[in-house]
């Protein structure tokens, strides 16, 4: 059937090829165990029904389904919540493609004076904790009556993400051949249109890249939200997830559902475009 | 292109400069003004000179937070960087099972760190039924993990490590990635012991990689508010009230703004001195 050499057939080998595989698989299947089972755990006790969350000693599976936390949940508006994060999210990733795209193209493709200054900032930026940045922010946000709005979260999430996604636009475009810009531009394409109608449809991976990261930081983010936001009209997912914590005390069903919702989106997307993320989780960043 | 072309490369950069101005420097800049007058509930009542400072320093809360911050991250830096670098070993290779587990162990980096730490604290609670009945067996089936200051800080930096383990592998998994496959079929050629090389070979060439995902990981522990927000609370009597969740109480609780900013300051100094030393000590310790 095939070229390759029958395998010696001693059992002894076969035996330490059969042991080796499932001595890998064993460790492979502990860290599985390790990285999943508090989210399976979680999705698990939101199926229980109220009685049997508490019970000891614990059963794995629920021994009935039931879906009434979940509708508790929505029943308390969390349909709000999700549109509240959803809205914010896209809008932080198309405000920072756009003014990304612009910056990163204008340090990837022009000389002129302040260009190092500009690369250099773009790091420095990067590196500030956001922790240091909250007090003052929310006395900024206050002042210009941006506080306890979805516009507000828009602006702070595009603002803390805008270094990573210039730099890693930035890398891309450098990547790109830069004779077929000056083509068009010959062709009297202003530079914006050039970017738009050339550089950009060619720069889809990175851009899809970028855009990732500041959809998973935004959708994701408690502690920005938590303290720019007061009322239920702004709230965003996890700080509504948070405040839970604090209305039902010790009701974990309706707090486990609700945390199940927040993370079915993100683990979608993540599927979807993982090879994306991975990327660039590491873009630029290792090769120093 | 063009060197006529350096007005648009400025105007393409109009955008990025106003919203880092507005939501990243301009918040540095009038923290630090906040940080000189004495400010209660949002009202600037006085310029007080460095007051402020002097009682974020002699205070013993702070004291006390600034230690749990040294504890809490360099065992989280350890155990992390540890467990990120033997996935990484373990993961190395691109057959389809180990790009699985790769997936598998990312999820936890993906979902929202307040709800990690809330499905965590799900399982460490006594009502989860969990630990009593893990803990039982070894006669500690009374004990609550999150009452007892030693075992609040484990959980607390287990949280960390549950969490960011995978963003250490993938550091380190395109660092390993990067280096070129030559060199080690050279030296096992030569007869080189794993270890040997290991040791001799790739530990040198990862230098960088290492060094930023050190750093990387430092900053993100040093400034995270949810862990210990979520998971502990702080709690029991302040054990794992690290400086961040310090200030954010000093400015949203006590409404204490001009101390938080103070010691926001201080934080943000703190960081920028503490990336500096490492950056120098790893220039020195160039053969590692």
């Amino acid at each position: 059937m095939s070229f390759v050499p029958e395998a010696p057939a001693s059992t002894a080998w076969r035996r330490r090829v059969m042991a080796r595989r499932l001595g890998r698989l064993a460790v492979n299947g502990a860290i599985a165990i390790i990285a999943l089972f508090p989210i399976l755990w979680g999705l698990s006790s939101s199926l229980k029904p109220s009685a049997q969350i508490a019970e000891y000693p614990p059963s794995l599976l629920p021994r009935a389904v039931t879906f009434e936390h979940y509708l508790r949940v929505f029943n308390d508006n969390v349909g709000h919540y999700i549109f509240n994060s959803a809205l914010v999210s896209t809008g932080a990733v198309a405000l920072c493609l756009i003014v990304g795209a612009l910056g990163g193209y204008a340090l990837a493709r022009f000389t002129f004076r302040g260009r190092g200054v500009m690369m250099v900032m773009t790091v420095a930026i990067m590196s500030i904790p956001i922790a240091s940045l909250l007090v003052p922010t929310f006395t900024t946000l206050s002042t210009i009556g941006l506080i306890d709005t979805r516009l507000g979260l828009i602006l702070l999430y595009a603002a803390y993400q805008l270094p990573i996604v210039i730099w890693m636009l930035y890398g891309y475009f450098l990547s790109l051949p830069v004779e077929i810009e000056q083509a068009a531009r010959i062709d009297g394409c202003s530079p914006y249109r050039t970017l738009r109608k050339v550089v950009l449809p060619l720069s889809r991976p990175g851009l899809v890249a970028a855009a990732l990261f500041v959809l998973v930081f935004s959708w994701n983010d408690f502690v920005v939200a938590v303290t720019m936001t007061s009322s239920e009209q702004a709230r965003t997912l996890p700080v509504a997830i948070y405040f839970y914590l604090g209305f039902y005390g010790r009701e974990w069903g309706p707090l486990l559902a609700a945390s199940i919702i927040s993370i079915i989106p993100i683990i979608g997307v993540f599927i979807v475009l993982q090879r994306y993320f991975m990327s660039g989780l590491t873009g630029g960043g290792v090769k120093g | 292109m063009r060197r006529a072309d350096w007005p648009v490369a400025y105007q393409m950069l109009v955008p990025a400069l106003l919203l880092e101005g507005a939501f990243v420097l301009a918040p540095l800049a009038i923290g630090f003004w906040y940080s000189l007058h004495n400010v209660r509930f949002f009202r600037m009542r006085s310029f007080v000179w460095l007051d402020n400072y002097w009682s974020i320093i002699t205070s013993p809360l702070v004291v006390n937070s600034l230690v749990v911050t040294v504890i809490f991250s360099v065992a989280a830096l350890v155990l992390t960087f540890a467990i990120g670098f033997g996935l990484a070993v373990w993961l190395q290779r691109d057959t389809a099972g180990h790009v699985a587990m790769r997936a598998i162990v990312l999820v936890p980096y993906m979902i929202a760190m307040l709800v990690g730490s809330m499905l965590l604290k799900w399982i460490f609670a006594q009502e989860s039924g969990l630990t009593p009945l893990l803990l039982g067996p070894f006669g500690y089936g009374n004990v609550s993990i999150l009452s007892d200051p030693k075992t609040a800080m484990a959980a607390l930096v287990y949280n960390a490590m549950w969490r960011d383990s995978a963003f250490a592998m993938i550091m380190l998994l395109a660092g390993l990635k990067s280096l070129p496959v030559q060199i080690f079929q050279a030296a096992r050629v030569d007869g080189a012991s794993p270890f040997y090389i290991f040791r001799r070979i790739t530990l040198p060439l990862l230098r960088i990689p290492i060094l930023i995902t050190l750093v990387r990981l430092f900053i993100h522990f040093i400034n995270t508010l949810t862990f210990p927000l979520i998971l502990t609370g702080g709690g029991p009597a302040n054990a794992t009230e690290t400086v961040v969740l310090r200030m954010f109480r000093l400015g949203f609780q006590d409404n204490v703004l001009g101390q938080a900013n103070a010691l926001a300051v201080l934080i943000f100094a703190g960081n920028i001195i503490l990336v500096a030393v490492l950056l120098l000590l790893f220039r020195q310790a160039k053969r590692l």
